[in-house]
């Protein structure tokens, strides 16, 4: 078998046909003109095949063989020389290209849905103590600084959560008794148009804001929410934050790494609709940390879903006598659910009466509430 | 004159792209390095003229070690972004200052294991110029932008008592033209240097790269790319508002507006379908509209620098790349890659390569025959390879 091709002087540009073949274990490679090379078989190297690009065979004083001929020099190397078909042979065969396609997109679905909360929850509680509390650094300061302004909350009032909050709450966490729960009391948003919020720092402290004490109408109900801010610390929630947001643009700057930046415009939508998703699980995660321990504390779950329904409520008066519009929000009720980093509060309320349920009827312990908490 | 050619195909290179992918997403980002080798290799052996190709040198092997420093750093800057602000400032800071530093390391490696039948090409300029190019012309542009405020932060005070009222808003606005005229000329200058950096510096085998591309044509260039972005921009936002007025009109808009801060109405199927058809088609349009801006930009300035650079004088370049047609390739690269969820993308590549060098005539009359690669200093290359897996694009188009 003859095999045509050209051949290049080591660094040269200029070509001159050429032909090459096998006579036993030498090759042989006649050039137009004359010159003729041979040699052993191991000495030639020859590049990896990829698509039908032109195969290139490197002689051992630096010259090159090149021939558009990928079959022949396939068929005619195959039993001599090791030459690495593997990856050819997955771009070759439409069953396998089919495979890689499916595997794509279950493995890709599957990372982004399960694979990168699971990994960032494990590598989150691996880490020492010091990594959270670096985390939570000078947020304290920054929130005092240029959001909160001093509590205006009577001190015999605080003081009363603050009792309950060490008898009944603290002693529920005595397992994970490293972190050091402290409650502290702020104003946020000015007199009447305070907003209504609680907050967990990593480091253990747990910021209720006026609005929320004074719309709570009962000890209950701060108890609730607190827990609820607990199961965020005791859950790492922050840290969690941290390294999935991590994981995911190392990802997707893999993935895209050499397109266009034309595709961007594209991710930046997808990468928002995620990272929201995973607040979401956190979210559902730290309502299921306080109606578990709810239980446990003999406080009835219905306390959670009282003060959620009254926020909501207070939030959408206030909007509307503003007229504040809910940013970007409010295309359609599902795109609004993918887009909220909370649960939507329907299903949050409904977890809590199943939550409550229990609890009339006197349990410790309350199956999980069977639907996926957890929606993509 | 010859035009390039490009002999893939979109079918051939997805089952390469796709099997790239796998292997990536199986080793856990381990098989980067080869992938990015494969795909180089494909693009850079299927770009012929006249039989002869183009060769990716670089092994995975090689680029590995390069990647994992990369992939290192990138994935810290990541952490201490979440961490503090502070703190990702300065180590944004700290990428700045090396980063032309990067970009002439990335580009010798790049050079250097590029070939052209049989021949190598190599980048000999120096790290001065990178660092003129892309750190101290760069900031040159964004002080001359605020040079008219500036001034009048500091004429205003001065003469504010003395001065009328009309004399104050004529200070304003020669500050302002001040400004504009200032970094648009800047700009101008700064692409003609860029282009004198990366073409000057190129060498084929022993062959040197020359162009005489000058301030004056990249000024001509970017100022119809102004003219041509204003008047578009402002006949869409007048088309944008005769269409919404027209569809919805104010106070569909207005409705739609309570329906939204009103969470219960939100019944209102056919308001929020019509409000999402509104803003879908208006954003669209806007990077439809920006896609063609940047082809028109770009395929002038490609026009212009191959028309005035040459090889060793004697081989000459021309681009007969069209505006409409690249901004035709792009628009419908962009849907095609959105549409299929990112499943297009190798084709989408393949179409604009085959573009691209279809459109690249060389003049082969003096022939390719003298050209022998020249041999190199073997330099520390692991420098090289950080600079490379940065995958800095400093975009020429060869």
């Amino acid at each position: 078998m003859l095999i045509q091709g050209k051949w290049h002087a080591q660094g040269s540009a200029a070509q001159s046909s050429a032909t090459l073949r096998l006579e036993s274990d030498r090759f042989v490679i006649e050039i137009e003109g004359g010159l003729s090379f041979s040699g052993k078989l191991e000495d030639l190297q020859i590049s990896d095949r990829l698509g039908n690009v032109e195969r290139k065979l490197t002689l051992e004083d630096g010259s090159i063989f090149s021939t558009q001929d990928n079959k022949s020099i396939d068929r005619l190397f195959k039993d001599h020389k090791k030459i690495n078909y593997f990856i050819h042979r997955l771009e070759s065969h439409f069953a396998w290209v089919a495979i890689a396609i499916i595997c794509i997109i279950v493995f890709s679905f599957s990372f982004f849905k399960w694979g990168v909360p699971w990994v960032s929850s494990k590598i989150a509680h691996a880490l020492p103590d010091k990594a959270n509390e670096l985390i939570a650094g000078h947020t304290l300061d920054f929130l005092d600084d240029y959001i909160f302004d001093e509590s205006q909350l009577e001190e015999q009032n605080k003081e009363k959560i603050r009792s309950r909050f060490r008898s009944r709450l603290i002693p529920l966490e005595e397992k994970n008794s490293i972190i050091k729960y402290k409650l502290l009391f702020r104003a946020w948003g000015d007199g009447e148009e305070g907003i209504p919020n609680a907050f967990a720092l990593p480091s253990g402290d747990i910021i209720l804001t006026d609005k929320f004490v004074e719309l709570s109408e009962s000890q209950d109900e701060i108890d609730a929410v607190i827990l609820h801010e607990m199961g965020h610390v005791a859950h790492r929630h922050s840290l969690e934050m941290v390294i999935e947001s991590t994981l995911v643009t190392t990802v997707v700057m893999m993935i895209t790494g050499d397109n266009s930046g034309f595709v961007d415009m594209g991710l930046g939508v997808g990468s928002l609709l995620v990272s929201s998703n995973y607040s979401r699980g956190h979210e559902s995660e730290a309502d299921l940390y306080a109606f578990e321990h709810m239980l446990v504390a003999k406080i009835d779950p219905q306390a959670f879903s009282d003060i959620m329904n009254r926020i909501t409520a207070y939030m959408g008066k206030v909007e509307n006598t503003e007229e504040h519009e809910e940013e970007g929000g409010g295309l359609s009720s599902s795109l609004l659910d993918y887009l909220s980093s909370h649960p939507g509060t329907a299903e949050r309320v409904d977890r809590a009466m199943w939550y409550s349920e229990c609890f009339k009827k006197g349990l410790l312990v309350c199956n999980a509430v069977d639907e996926d908490n957890n929606k993509f | 004159m010859q035009a390039l050619r490009f002999e893939g195909s979109g079918f051939e290179y997805f089952k390469i792209w796709i099997v790239n992918l796998l292997l990536i997403l199986i080793t856990l980002g381990l098989y980067y390095p080869w992938a990015k080798v494969r795909n180089h290799r494909y693009f850079y052996a299927n770009s012929t003229l006249e039989g002869r190709n183009f060769e990716y040198h670089a092994t995975g092997k090689q680029l590995f070690v390069g990647y994992l420093i990369a992939m290192a750093l990138f994935i810290t800057y990541v952490i201490i972004q979440n961490i503090s602000p502070v703190g990702s400032m300065v180590v944004l800071l700290v990428f700045l200052l090396a980063l032309p530093w990067i970009i002439w390391r990335s580009l010798k490696f790049n050079f250097r294991m590029t070939s052209f039948s049989n021949v190598r090409f190599s980048f000999e300029e120096g790290v001065g110029g990178a660092y003129v190019n892309y750190m101290l012309l760069p900031i040159a542009f964004f002080l001359a932008l605020y040079v008219g405020p500036i001034v009048m932060a500091i004429l205003l005070p001065t003469l504010g008592e003395s001065a009328s009222s009309g004399m104050t808003g004529v200070f304003i606005t020669v500050g302002i033209i001040i400004s504009l005229v200032l970094a648009i000329y800047l700009f101008a200058f700064m692409k003609k240097n860029n282009t004198r950096y990366m073409v000057g510096g190129c060498r084929y085998g022993q062959g040197c790269f020359f162009t005489d591309v000058e301030t004056k044509g990249f000024l001509i260039i970017l100022l119809k790319t102004i003219g041509f972005s204003l008047l578009s921009f402002f006949l869409f936002a007048l088309l944008a508002g005769v269409v919404v007025s027209a569809t919805v009109g104010l106070e569909g808009l207005v409705g739609i507006q309570q329906s939204i801060s009103d969470l219960d109405a939100m019944g209102d199927i056919f308001a929020g379908s019509a409000f999402l058809v509104i803003v879908g088609s208006v954003y669209l349009g806007f990077i439809v509209l920006t896609l063609i801006i940047i082809a028109y930009s770009y395929t002038r300035q490609r026009t212009y620098i191959y028309a005035n650079s040459t090889l060793d004088g004697n081989i000459n370049f021309a681009s007969t790349l069209k505006m409409s047609s690249m901004a035709w390739v792009m628009i419908s690269n962009f849907f095609a890659v959105i549409l299929s969820l990112g499943l297009a993308l190798a084709w989408a590549k393949v179409r604009m390569a085959r573009l691209i060098l279809e459109n690249t005539q060389v003049n082969t009359d003096a022939g390719f025959e003298q050209y022998i690669t020249q041999k190199q200093q073997e330099q520390s290359s692991l420098g090289e390879q950080i600079g490379d897996a940065f995958d800095v694009d400093v975009g020429i188009g060869f």
